[in-house]
Parts: structure tokens; sequence; C-alpha cells
């Protein structure tokens, strides 16, 4: 599974780095290291639905306050 | 012609309790490879100080400029500089440095603490001739230069530095040859040496400085051009013209803009990794693109970028963290300000939708407008620069 997190202006403005953070946390505990590859990429283009965020090219719209929310129900949940 | 550059870079403390610098640094450019720079300690400090060292350092550089003589330039001080109603003297020290087409130094020296001269990391003795001029014993000297040569001129409370509190003699000119040697080849700017100079000077008097203390660094170095994309052209059939051009010019190439690096990526069909990576900065992190020696965020990155330029061009206090930091911010700083000389810029006027929202602090006259101040401040550091809009 891959996640991947802009990280251009927009969204960084609106947040970025602490949904990247809370994911990479959260991969830690869960220890997920093997099964979920967390990257970064510039703009795509939907800067207004920031930050953005999409998961094996399925796109997903996360706030710093809905990543841990986002990350139980989009990622624990389909990997179990 | 050959393809040698300057870099100057000075910096002075005052008399503890003083608001003016009685130091004086002025630099005239005659033209494109010849500057004159004079370093002006005035009698005393405070007011009287500041405005003698300014009157000689203003009246020489422009007299050596238009290309008169050192014998009129020191007769026209003489006759025109205000006398001390206290001393009965008009006084003001001095150290010219005339570099000639990049290729000759001329150093014409008063009274001053003689110019330290480090060529190859070690202190070369050049020498002087010793001449005489209304009663006043001038010293002068012609260098053929050297890539990598740093000329250190400073007044004289570089030198009195710790009398009576950590040497008895103050901080002895070949103390400070030792300590320049160490620096001189690490490849720090002018500005910075000069910095950590009146750094060691400031502490050397426990922060309350006895005398204004000044340092004027200039570095030899070879001409080192450098090219940065900023932002996609306003029409997109543009794209491809931007980029040949971009990518054709000599020097490293910088990359700021997510979209921006996009189209770079697309043009080189490379892929285009960003890293999340958060260095300890506010900044967003960078990219890698092969082909492309840094790729950076835009906006917010450049932004960080122009204060760093504005604090290194009053205090310089901001130096420790964009000079050894690996974000993208410091990156960009490291290779503008310290690496190099000629700067070409290629901005691209795109209006980016997602940047209207009035929500974010950023927008399009912004971004216009962060790159004439960089451009500005680039300037103002000796550096060449291009601008071209697409």
């Amino acid at each position: 599974m891959k996640i991947t997190v802009c990280i251009g202006s927009s969204c960084h403005l609106k947040g970025s780095r602490q949904v990247v953070e809370q994911l990479q946390y959260q991969i830690n505990q869960h220890n997920l290291k093997e099964s979920v590859e967390l990257g970064g990429t510039f703009c795509m283009g939907k800067c207004q639905q920031g930050v953005c965020v999409t998961v094996d090219d399925k796109f997903f719209s996360v706030t710093p306050e809905t990543v841990s929310e986002f990350f139980k129900t989009e990622i624990l949940e389909k990997l179990t | 012609m050959n393809n040698l550059c300057t870099d100057i870079g000075w910096k002075s403390i005052n008399h503890a309790g003083e608001q003016l610098c009685g130091d004086h640094v002025d630099i005239v450019e005659q033209d494109e490879n010849s500057t004159v720079i004079v370093l002006a300690d005035g009698l005393g400090s405070g007011v009287k100080a500041s405005i003698l060292s300014t009157l000689t350092s203003k009246i020489i550089s422009t007299m050596m400029a238009s290309g008169l003589s050192i014998e009129d330039c020191v007769k026209t001080i003489a006759a025109t500089l205000p006398i001390c109603s206290e001393r009965g003297v008009a006084y003001s020290t001095f150290t010219i440095i005339h570099l000639i087409n990049n290729e000759t130094a001329e150093l014409i020296q008063y009274d001053n603490p003689m110019a330290i001269l480090i060529r190859d990391g070690k202190n070369y003795d050049y020498p002087k001739t010793e001449m005489h001029i209304d009663g006043k014993k001038i010293f002068r000297s012609s260098v053929k230069l050297q890539e990598n040569d740093v000329f250190v001129a400073m007044s004289d409370g570089c030198p009195h530095a710790g009398i009576g509190i950590g040497y008895n003699f103050g901080w002895q000119r070949d103390d400070i040859i030792i300590f320049m040697e160490a620096l001189a080849n690490a490849g720090y700017t002018s500005k910075t040496l000069s910095t950590y100079l009146v750094d060691e000077v400031n502490k050397l008097y426990g922060e309350q400085p006895g005398d204004d203390a000044t340092a004027c660094v200039v570095k030899i170095r070879r001409r080192e051009p450098m090219n940065i994309l900023f932002g996609p052209p306003s029409n997109r059939n543009d794209c491809d013209r931007m980029m040949s051009l971009f990518f054709s010019k000599e020097g490293k190439h910088i990359i700021c803009g997510g979209t921006t690096s996009t189209i770079a990526a697309k043009y080189l069909r490379r892929p285009l990794r960003a890293s999340i990576e958060y260095e300890k900065s506010d900044v967003p992190p960078i990219a890698k693109l092969e082909g492309v020696d840094l790729v950076t965020e835009g906006v917010i990155t450049v932004n960080k970028v122009l204060s760093y330029a504005e604090d290194y061009l009053s205090g310089n206090e901001l130096y420790e963290e964009w000079s050894f930091r690996k974000d993208g911010a410091s990156l960009i700083c490291q290779l503008l300000f310290e690496e190099a000389t000629d700067i070409n810029f290629y901005v691209g006027r795109a209006m980016n939708p997602a940047h209207q929202n009035p929500d974010l602090p950023i927008n399009f006259s912004i971004k216009m407008k962060l790159v004439e101040e960089l451009s500005r401040c680039l300037k103002q550091m000796g550096k060449r620069i291009k601008v071209s809009y697409f």
C-alpha cells in the first residue's frame, strides 16, 4: 500500500507537515513499515481540497484534525 | 581579462555606549572589474569620529574611482577635514584597496593596522614602499591577484581587543593572522569571515568594545554562474522554450516551485521524487530530480530565503542557521550567497489558481515582489543578476 501526501505550498500551509508526521507516527506504532510506503509529492492540482493525500491512487482530503480517523478507516481497516 | 571576481564584505562594532561607528567602509565600483574600497577610522569615537571617517572614505573612494592620484586625495583630505577643537588636528587613518581589472590590487595604507593577505591558506608578506605626502607616512603596495587570495583590512579596534582583559598588548596582528589562516579557505563568504573576526574581537573586549572595530574582507574568486527557475510561464506553450533556455545555461540549476519542477521533470523525462524529510525548519521538504542540483517548493521557501538575505546584509545573525541546515531555503542560501557570483533568474508569470484563495498568505503579486526584493538583496551582495520573465 502506498500513501502519498502533497507537500506543495498550498497543502503545506494547510498542515501537510502535521499530516506526514502523524502518519509516520501511526505507521511506526502499528508496525506497518513493511506493508505501507509513505511518500511525498508536489502539487496534485486539487489545492482547494488540501491537504491532498492519495492511497494507491485513490484521492482523499485530509486535515491535521482528521488524520487519525483517516488512518483508522482507510489504512488500518483495509489492511486487516 | 580573466575569470576572477571579488567578494567584499565587512562588519563593524561600535565603542561601548556609542550609537554611531567611528569607522567607515566605502566601496565604489569604477567599472565592472575595478573597485575602490576604503576603510577609514576617524579620530576618537562617536559623532566626531563618524563624520571624519565618512568624509575621508567618501572623498578618497570617489576621487580614486575617477582616476585621481593618491597624492591629490591625501591633499584634498588634509584641506577639507574639519579640525577637532579638543585636539587641534584633523585626522582619520585609512586603508585603500584598489582592485584593477580583477588582476592587480593596489594597497595604500595610512596608520591603520597593515592589511593582511592570506594566499593559499598562509600569510603572504607582500612588499611595501614607503612614501611621504604632506608629512604623512604612507605605505603603498601592488599585488598580482590569484584565485583564493583573501585580504583583511581592519581598524585598530581589532588588534587592540582584550588589552588589559585577556592580553597585555591586545589581540596582536600575528594572532589575527593565525585566526584568519584557519578560516580563509573554508568556503566562507567575505561577509561571514569579517563577521567571525569582529565577533571574536567583541568577545575579547568582553562585549564592551573599548574602541570602534571594523574588519573588511576581500576575497578573490572564480566566477560561478547559477541559474534559478521560479514559477511556470504565463503561456503554457512557452514551457519548452523556457526549459531549453534554462537548461542550456552553464552552472548549477535550482528549481523552486511544485508545478514548475513537475514541468521540468516532464521536459527532462525523469521522475520527480518529493521527500518527506522535514528538517529543523518551517519550510516544505525538497525533492530530487536527476539533472537538477536542487528542487524546492516555491513561495514559502523563497520567502524564507529573502528573510535570510536581509539578515545577511544587516547583522548576519542567522548565519549559523542557514549555513549548516539542510532544508530547502538554507540550501538555496548556501548556493546563492556563498557559491554563486552571476545569477540568472527565470521567472514564470503564471497565475496559480490555488494561490488566489484569499485565506492563503500567498498570491501572484507577492511572488513577483519576492523576485524583485531578492534580486535587489543579491545585487547588494555584489552579485550580477539577470532576470528574465516568461
